[in-house]
């Protein structure tokens, strides 16, 4: 049971990084806009 | 416009203001989102985009040809053009350490009107934000 909690907070720590990572904002400037 | 870039896959709010020719563009919270998809939205609804700028969190990767990239999603990373900044987090290159950076995906070169979508974009790096 306790290997179990283990490997689970083990993946946890590997897999949030990347699930917290994101394209935030997008801004753009443009032209031809009327 | 702002219709037309609302419908592209991972936006949540589009926000136009037409005395600078500022679109801001906020993507769903756990949407994917292509910055290339929406430079060629712009286009196809009738206007020029001029610059395409980013702020994006994620890891330092090198990629498959050994430059450094900015990987946002399992599937998703943006090369970065090279500069000083970039220089900068090199040694977090496959560390875990996640890195907020803003930077430039896309100019308008002189002369030309519909953007080059065929290449991947390169994220030049304007300011890194935080690293933690």
């Amino acid at each position: 049971m306790n290997s179990r909690i283990a490997l689970l907070l083990l993946l946890g720590c590997t897999l949030a990084p990347v699930s917290q990572a994101q394209i935030k904002h997008i801004e753009m400037r443009v032209e031809g806009m009327t | 416009m702002k219709q037309h870039l609302g419908r592209q896959s991972g936006v949540q709010n589009v926000e136009v203001s037409l005395n600078d020719g500022k679109v801001e563009v906020t993507p769903k919270e756990d949407g994917q989102i292509d910055p290339a998809q929406l430079l060629k939205a712009t286009y196809d609804s009738g206007v020029t985009a001029a610059e395409m700028e980013m702020t994006a969190r994620g890891k330092i990767v090198k990629d498959s040809s050994g430059g450094l990239a900015l990987q946002v999603e399992p599937n998703q990373s943006f090369a970065f053009a090279p500069n000083e900044l970039s220089k900068g987090l090199e040694a977090l290159a496959g560390t875990q350490t996640m890195v907020t950076v803003r930077g430039q995906l896309y100019k308008k070169q002189a002369g030309k009107k519909k953007p080059d979508t065929s290449a991947p974009l390169k994220l030049l790096i304007l300011e890194v934000q935080k690293k933690e």
